[in-house]
This record gives structure tokens, sequence and C-alpha cells, in this order.
């Protein structure tokens, strides 16, 4: 019975409803019985008593159900408390456990939450960046086409693709027409644009892109307002354009009435027709178009390139396509590659000239590529996927070593609790009560762990975003904690709850009874193995330590490396920036003019020592090329006769910093009407045999005549990128370019350059207030912008390897301290028989040592195989350098003997005498 | 009618066994004993309902139940009041003294 008040201190367990019904009858069966004794006792006999008892109880059927139905419904309400209960009671335990030892919660905590932080992070950018299909109808069925061979003519290409994958644009055409395994065919190429969202807005520079009248239709689109482009835009004569969801929002504040309005493209009216569906920013990552046009804008979108349509000698525009249901990629590879040669055979070979025949036969053979386009088109994909994978396995490798880290200290806890244990074992807890609050206590701590991480992997990103290059209007890639990471880090924190909770939790629960409730200060059966597991992960986390510290060394020695490139240009106090008038609808020659009065109010500007401007902008990945012909110089058809090309202003070289060797420089009158000329650098007159002055000498372009006269030489400098090795490169003046469209400029002062950077726009201003200043920034800014994933690569690795060696010392640390709180006895022993301190000490650090150079071997091997995997990230060094190899030794044995020092000291200073008595 | 004296019967149910139980622990049939004589058998409630009134009163947290042995050594279910159905007595109490003054004073006036 129960005595009033009193809590329950067990409970049944769980009845089924049969046992429910067989409770009811008997309690009905004991109620007719008294009854019918009762009236026997009153002198019925006893058969009269039991029909009476019968009929005064009513209808026993229909009152056994009601009262089993009413027993179900509590039981189950039972069952629910009891578990919610139980799982709250375990959990206010753990917390206070936890809070009990603040030490060991912090450690574990921050551990767990570096780890999850850092996985969350990167894999959100990994999944972001590589995995990610676009927001479009069934994406796996999207197809992009590549066209790789020789492209007699001219190529263009950008950050949708290598140049292998772009093609004519009347090829695109003939493609479409042809009977092939695709729904269909569409085209699209991104430009920088000046966009003005109406007539009084500011311009500003964005990116658009040109699509065929299809885009939207394959890749099956709807839009969220008005209606997205079709084939009659391409053909019609009215200008349109689609919104991105993103430009809508930013400069339409997302206003419905936007249809119809007009906006300005490169000083050129277009009529809006609808808006782009949410989240779809074009289908190239890196570039996120503000607006959609059709093809047949390409002639403002990019001035005076009309002809580029029908031009079948250059190539330009990327393609994807849709295939039909139930054709495979492999199928539809081979119908569109009979017509794609039909045509190069009978329509485009004929029209080549000048290809050596064995060029020719290659161009026949060309061949068309069709692969998975479910993530678009985008170099980024390739450029990332080796960094981001590398980064992910790094991470993995941090993660690991919090788990391994985490189980060690549940061990140790664990051990320290076997006494509890088995008292609590003994007094007839269950094992399995035991075991679930040991693993709910990890889920409270991952859990905790978790959260944070959630912080950590949010200030990861925002840390990475900072060292992103800009893009236009916004980062152009932008990474966010997607639901999907947070997803992975919560199975993360579960998967190590159970990972570094279960194990322990099961060792804890299966001491030996006797032995351990006996000898307190004894080891638990089963320690021996418990001893050799913990000893076996902190050496698998030193290996692990060991492989991360090396790849991180690797990485940054390579971005030191970088660091140190010679450039050939001096760009302390540099800042650079960009104007394009010819975006605002400035006529080239309009635009020489502004640009010569900008570079002379630039040049005026209080403080600054020079200024100067070039029409490719310096270190940014740009770069534009051309086939010369140079006096004394024999080319063959197949002779690559392509060097780079460089137009400038008068002072371009003595504002970047540039040494001329040989001749001069240009002046103001190396201008239209004057005779052509040009300088090159070192490596032109190498690759051309022009010797060591080359001045005085002719070039002009590939079959024409030689009319232009070199007037000097300059000393090798970067041009487009700061890795790459010096190329061939011809310098020519702007001034007489005929088809100015925009200009990069640079200013060098003796200002700061935050001065600088805030006086420019109001100086492009007072020339015209309608064209906006791009890509504003210090040269060194854009330096390192140009090798962001190497600071990138480095940065993150280097964290990620410190964050996992300092893990790995606790660890050794914990294990030690265990260790020898275990053998306490045992020292305390030694000691007493003779043993000195420092032959205590030496034990201690033999253990350690062992455990070093196991690990640490195991981790070598693992690094250089690392190393030799990312090979192709590495810059000046190939994945095994001895350097970096000798340091990380040094390094981890450091760590690895001051994580060590502390215990072996206390092991030194064992009192036996205490020793001996301990219990 | 029939259905009007029911749920009257009901809540009548409820109040005696609350009170029955205000005794001491009880198991069903002593409950059904003290109710029959305490009214001397003017207000005899069919078992089956009292039953059906216990375990629901069970599931609603007023009293409580166990088994136990009973004082011939059998196995039976036992109820009590738990501190939540004292209150819920007190309560029902004084509504139904309330309750039967109204009338009262209707019938006494009449």
């Amino acid at each position: 019975m129960v005595a009033p008040g009193a809590k329950r201190t067990f409970r049944f367990p769980w009845r089924t409803r049969t046992a429910i019904r067989a409770e009811v009858r008997e309690e009905f069966q004991f109620h007719i019985d008294m009854r019918a004794a009762e009236l026997v006792e009153s002198g019925l006999d006893t058969a009269g008593a039991r029909a009476q008892a019968l009929r005064e109880f009513g209808d026993q059927a229909s009152g056994a159900e009601a009262c089993v139905r009413v027993d179900t419904q509590v039981e189950r309400r039972v069952r629910i408390t009891t578990i919610v209960g139980d799982f709250w009671r375990d959990t206010v335990l753990g917390l206070r456990l936890l809070l009990r030892s603040p030490g060991f919660s912090v450690v574990a905590i921050g551990t767990l939450a570096l780890g999850i932080g850092a996985n969350a992070a990167i894999y959100s950018m990994f999944r972001q960046t590589l995995v990610q299909p676009l927001p479009v109808r069934a994406p796996e069925e999207l197809v992009n086409l590549g066209a790789p061979g020789p492209k007699p003519g001219g190529d263009n290409c950008n950050q949708a693709g290598k140049c292998d994958q772009v093609f004519s644009y009347p090829m695109f055409e003939d493609l479409a027409r042809v009977p092939s395994g695709f729904t269909g065919i569409a085209a699209h190429r991104a430009f920088d644009i000046t966009v003005t969202p109406g007539r009084s807005a500011p311009s500003e520079w964005g990116m658009g892109t040109l699509v065929s009248g299809n885009y939207f239709e394959v890749l099956g689109l709807n839009p969220v307002l008005g209606r997205l482009l079709t084939a009659a835009d391409e053909s019609g004569k009215a200008s349109v354009a689609v919104l991105s969801h993103d430009y809508w929002r930013a400069r339409f504040n997302g206003s419905s009435g936007v249809v119809d309005q007009t906006l300005l493209v490169n000083g050129h009216i277009l009529t809006i027709v609808g808006v782009a569906p949410e989240g779809f920013t074009g289908t190239t990552l890196g570039i996120r178009p503000a607006v959609f046009m059709p093809m047949s804008t390409r002639g403002f979108v990019d001035p005076g390139s009309e002809t580029m349509l029908h031009n079948r000698r250059f190539y330009w525009a990327y393609l994807f396509a849709r295939l039909k249901p139930g054709v495979s990629l492999e199928a539809a590879r081979t119908a569109i590659s009979g017509p794609y040669q039909r045509i190069l055979s009978d329509v485009e070979a004929p029209m080549q000239s000048g290809l050596s025949d064995q060029t020719l036969a290659r161009f026949k053979a060309k061949v068309i590529n069709v692969e998975d386009g479910r993530r678009g088109q985008s170099r980024l994909h390739a450029g990332l996927t080796t960094p981001l994978t590398l980064l992910l396995i790094v991470t993995g490798v941090v993660q690991l070593i919090a788990c391994a880290n985490i189980a060690n200290l549940q061990l140790v806890r664990a051990a320290g609790r076997a006494a509890e244990m088995a008292v609590r074992l003994s007094i007839g807890g269950s094992r399995g009560q035991l075991v679930r609050q040991l693993v709910t206590e990890s889920l409270v701590l991952a859990a905790a762990g978790g959260l944070a991480g959630l912080l950590v992997a949010q200030w990861t990103l925002v840390g990475v975003a900072m060292l992103l290059p800009t893009g236009a209007m916004d980062t152009a890639v932008t990474f966010t904690l997607d639901r999907q990471a947070m997803l992975f880090a919560g199975v993360l924190a579960i998967g190590a709850a159970l990972a570094f909770g279960l194990i322990p939790a099961l060792h804890a629960t299966r001491p030996d009874l006797l032995s351990t409730l006996k000898d307190q200060s004894g080891q638990p059966s089963g320690a021996r193995s418990a001893s050799r597991f913990r000893t076996s992960l902190a050496t698998a986390q030193i290996g692990l330590a060991m492989a991360l510290l090396v790849s991180a060394g690797l990485f940054m020695r390579s971005l030191a490396n970088v660091s140190n490139v010679a450039l050939g240009l001096d760009t302390d106090h540099l800042v650079s920036f960009a104007v394009a008038p010819g975006m605002n609808g400035y006529s080239p020659d309009r635009t020489r003019t502004f640009v010569e009065r900008l570079e002379d109010d630039l040049n005026a500007m209080p403080g600054v020592t020079s200024a100067s401007a070039s029409l490719i902008r310096v270190l940014s990945g740009q770069s534009n090329g051309t086939n010369v012909s140079v006096e004394g110089f024999h080319a063959d058809p197949d002779t690559d006769t392509n060097v780079r090309v460089q137009g400038i202003g008068p002072n371009f070289f003595r504002t970047l910093g540039m040494t001329l060797l040989n001749g001069r420089a240009f002046s103001p009158a190396d201008a239209e009407p004057a005779p052509k000329v040009a300088i090159v650098n070192e490596a032109f007159a190498k690759k051309f045999n022009l010797g060591p002055n080359p001045v005085g000498r002719h070039v002009g372009h590939r079959d024409g005549s030689l009319d232009t006269e070199i007037v000097g030489l300059v000393r090798n400098a970067k041009y487009s990128d700061v890795k790459r090795e010096v190329q061939a490169l011809i310098f020519q003046p702007y001034r007489q370019d005929g088809n100015l469209f925009g200009m990069y400029f640079y200013v060098r002062s003796n200002l700061p350059t935050a001065q600088v950077i805030s006086e420019i726009p109001r100086v492009v201003a007072k020339l015209d207030p309608g064209v906006p200043v791009r890509d504003l920034m210090t040269l060194p800014q854009q330096v390192q912008e140009n090798v962001f994933l190497d600071r990138l690569i480095s940065i993150l690795s280097t964290a990620f390897a410190v964050l996992a060696t300092l893990m790995a010392a606790l660890g050794l640390y914990g294990v030690l301290a265990y260790t020898i709180a275990q053998r306490t006895r045992e020292i305390g022993l030694r000691m007493a028989l003779g043993a000195d301190p420092s032959q205590v000490r030496g034990m201690i650090f033999r253990q350690v040592a062992r455990m070093t150079l196991v690990g640490g071997a195991a981790g070598l091997a693992a690094a250089i195989a690392l190393g030799t995997a990312a090979k192709s990230l590495l810059f000046g060094l190939d994945g095994f350098d001895p350097l970096v190899l000798s340091a990380s030794i040094v390094l981890l044995a450091l760590v690895a003997l001051s994580a060590s020092l502390v215990p072996a000291m206390r092991a030194s200073r064992i009192d036996p005498m205490r020793a001996l008595r301990w219990d | 009618m029939i259905h009007t004296s029911l749920t009257l019967l009901q809540g009548t149910a409820d109040l005696l066994i609350l009170r029955a139980l205000h005794q001491g622990p009880a198991h069903g049939y002593a409950v059904s004993r003290w109710v029959r004589e305490r009214t001397d058998g003017v207000l005899a409630v069919e078992d089956a309902a009292l039953y059906q009134a216990l375990h629901r009163l069970d599931a609603r947290g007023w009293i409580a139940s166990e088994w136990g042995l009973s004082e011939n050594n059998r196995r039976a279910r036992f109820y009590e009041l738990t501190a939540e159905g004292r209150k819920q007595l007190r309560a029902e109490v004084s509504e139904w003294k309330r309750y039967a003054g109204a009338v009262f004073k209707v019938i006494e006036t009449a």
C-alpha cells in the first residue's frame, strides 16, 4: 500500500492490455466472491447467493471494457511521462555533473565546439560550391557542352569555364536545330555592365547575362513576376530584360509594379518584362547577374560586338542542355556528335585559312563534350574541388581528434566512477539504466558542444568571407551556414556523443563487482585493456596532429613563397580603380578624351606623385593575347607567336615602379595619327630572339605588315597572376587604340591610401557623376585577392593544425595524469625499493617517447601522402619538404614533452609512505 | 429522463466513493458495502458502474490504487484518496450542501 505523500521509488513493469484485462477480471471476481460469501452468511444457499451477487453487480462485460479502456489510457500516459521524466532527470543530473567538474566540461565542450564548428563551416562551403545543384526543375537532367580543340580566329572565355567550353554563336544555332537527345540547348554569357534602375537613379557596376531565348525554358523556371524571356525576344526588335530576384529586391524594393518599367544598361533603355525566381542567381557560381537579357542586346552590352552573333570563327558562348527523359548522357553525346562533326567538316573547315595540315586535321577531328551539368557552369568548381576536399579531410581529422580526446576524458572519468557504478549495480540498478544515464550525459555534452559549434562555424564563415575576393555589388560567392550543415553538425554531435559516451559507458558498467568494491584504489578488472585503449587513442591523436602540422607547414611555406614572389613592380602606396565610360554609352573617341582628362586630374591631385592607366587590370587574372609577327623572326603556321597585350598611359612604368631597361617610355604624343609604337618585356625579346636591345625593330599583327616600331624594353614584371611565369608581353599606348571602352587607373601618392581612396570618386564625379567607380582598392589588396585561395588554405589549415595539436597535447596530458594516478601504488613501491625520482621521470618520458615515435611515424606517412595529393595547391615546393617535416617533428616533440612535464614531475614527487598506505 | 438521472447518479457516485475512501484505503467491495450501509440501501449504486467510477477517478488522480492482501488473505485492489482527491471531496461536499440547502429552501416555502 502507498503511504500518503510518499513518491513511488520503483515502478511496476509496463502492463499490456491483456494484463490490464486480467486485473479488472480479478477485481470483479473478488467483489462477487465477497458479496456471495456475505449473502451465504446471512442465510442464502450458495447458488442463490451467487445469483444475487451477480445480479447486483450488473453488466460485467461492459463494465470491464470501460475500466480496461480507462486503464489503458492511463498506462500510455504514464509510459510517456516516465520516459520524458527519466530523460529530464538524466539531463539535469548530467548538467549537474558537468557543472561539478567545470574544467572537464569546458575542455570537452570547447573541443567539441571547435571540431563541430570547423566541420559545419567547411561542409557548408563544400556543399554550396561543389554539391548543391542549381535551383531549377530536375537539375540532374542538365548537361554542359564543351568544344575542345583548335579555335582558329579567336576565343574569349570567362568565369563560366575554360576556353575549351566555348562555342561560336552560329554553331550554337546549328546545334539547337538538329535532332538530338536534348529537349533544348541554351546559350549564355555574362558581361560587366553599368546598370541604372530608372532615369534619375545612380548608375552602378554589375553583371548582366546574355541568354538565348530558350534559357529559362530549358532550366524550367517560372517567374516571380511578369514573364521570363522567350525565343521571340531574341529575334524581336524591342529591348527587354528580366531582373534577378536579388537585384529586384535591392533596387526596386521588391515592388510588384516593376513590370513594363524601364532600366538603363550601358546607357540603353530596356523594358523590364519580369523577375526571375528567388534563389536563382544564374548558372555560374561566382557570377551573380543583376539582369538577364536576350542575345540581341549584345551590341550594347559588349559594344562593337554585334557581329559576334554571326561570326563562326569567334568562340565565346557557353552551352548547356536538358536531356530528354530516358536518354542517357552517353546516348545524347553520340546523337549530337554526328551533326557537330558534319558542321565542322562541311561548313567550318572550308572557311579556315593559314592553318597547317596537322592543325586542320585536328580541327576536323574535334569532338563535342557532354558532361553532368546539374551544378551549372563555373571555373570555381574545378578550382575549388581540391582545396575544399583537402580542408574537409583536415576538419574531419580535427573531428576525429576531438572525439578521441573526449572519449579519453570520458574514459578517465568513467574509471574514476567505477566504484560508484559497482555500488549502483550491486544495489539493483540495471545495467541499461546506467548506460542510459551515461549516454544522456554525453548527449548533454554534445548538445552544448553542438550549439557552441554553430557559433564557431558562423565565425569561421565570417572569417572566410573576409578572405574572399569582392565581386560586383556584393561578394561573388557567399557562404551561409545552411540547414544541411546544421543537420550535419547535429549528426556529428550525436555521433560523437554515442562514440564517446557508449564505449566508456559499457566499460564502466562491466567492472568486476567484487574486486572493485573490495579494493577501490586497485584497478578494476579490464583496466589493462582500457589503459591500452586510452594509450592508443592518445597515440592516434599524436599521429593525426602530426599529419595536420606537416600539411599546414607545407601550405604556410607555399604562401610564404607566394608572398615573396618578385612582382617586378612596387605595390606600396598604390591605389587602383576602374571606370568604363563605354558602359554609359560613350563612343570610343569620347571615352579616350574622358580617360586623358581623368589621367591629368589624378596627376594634379595634391600629394599624388604619379598616376596612369591601363586597359588590362594588372594582377587580377585578366589577360588578353594576340598573335604577332616580328621582324627577322621566321614563323611557320604552327609556330607559337602568341603574346600578352597591354594598353597603357604615358606614366605607367613610373607609377607602377617598373624598370625601363632600354629606349624610352610612351609620351602623350604617342597618339592616334603619330607612328605606331610599342614597348616589349624581356620575355618577349627572348621568345623572338631579339637580343639585349630590341629597340628599333618592327612588329605587327600576324598576317599583317610590320607597322609598329619597338621603342623600349622593360624588365619582366607580373602581368595577370602572381603565381604565373612572366609571359612575352607587348605594351602599346592606349591613345593609339581605336576601340576604347574603359580603363583601369593607378595612383601613387605619399598620402595615406584611405585618404586617396575617399578622394578618387569625387575626382571622377567632377568629369561625369553618372560614370561609376569600381574595383577601388589598394594594389596590395588586389594582390591578396589574386592569391586568395593560397591564403584561405594556408590560414585555415594552420588554424586547424594548431587546434589539433593543442587537443592532442591535452589528450596526452589526460592519459598521463590518469595513468600516474592509477599507478601511484606501483610507483610508490618502486621508490620504496630504491628507485630515485629521475628514474621515475625517465619511465614516464620513455612512455611518451614511445607514443610520440609510433604516432609521429604514422602521421608522417599520412602527411607525405596528403602533401603529394595536394601538390597542385603548393607553390614553389613539392609535397615532400625536409624543412617542413623536420620543423613539424621538432614542434610535435616539444609539445609532447611539455604535455608530459607536469605529470612526470608529479610522479617523481610521490611519497612512498603515503602511496603504500593509500586506500 | 433516464439520461439525466444517470448523469446525476454519476456525479453522486463520485462523491460517495470519495467520501467512502475518506475513512481510509479500501477495496472496491468495501466501498460498495459502505455506501449500501450508510444510505440504508436507498442509494444502492450498481457495482459495475461503481468500478467504472473508481477507475475513472484513479485516472484523474483523485484516488490511487495498488494491489494488496484483503482481510481474508486474497489479492485485492485497494484504493486511497490522494491529496488532490481530498481537495475535490471538500469542494464537492460544500457544493452539495449549497445545492441541497437551496432545494430545501424551495421545498419549505412551498
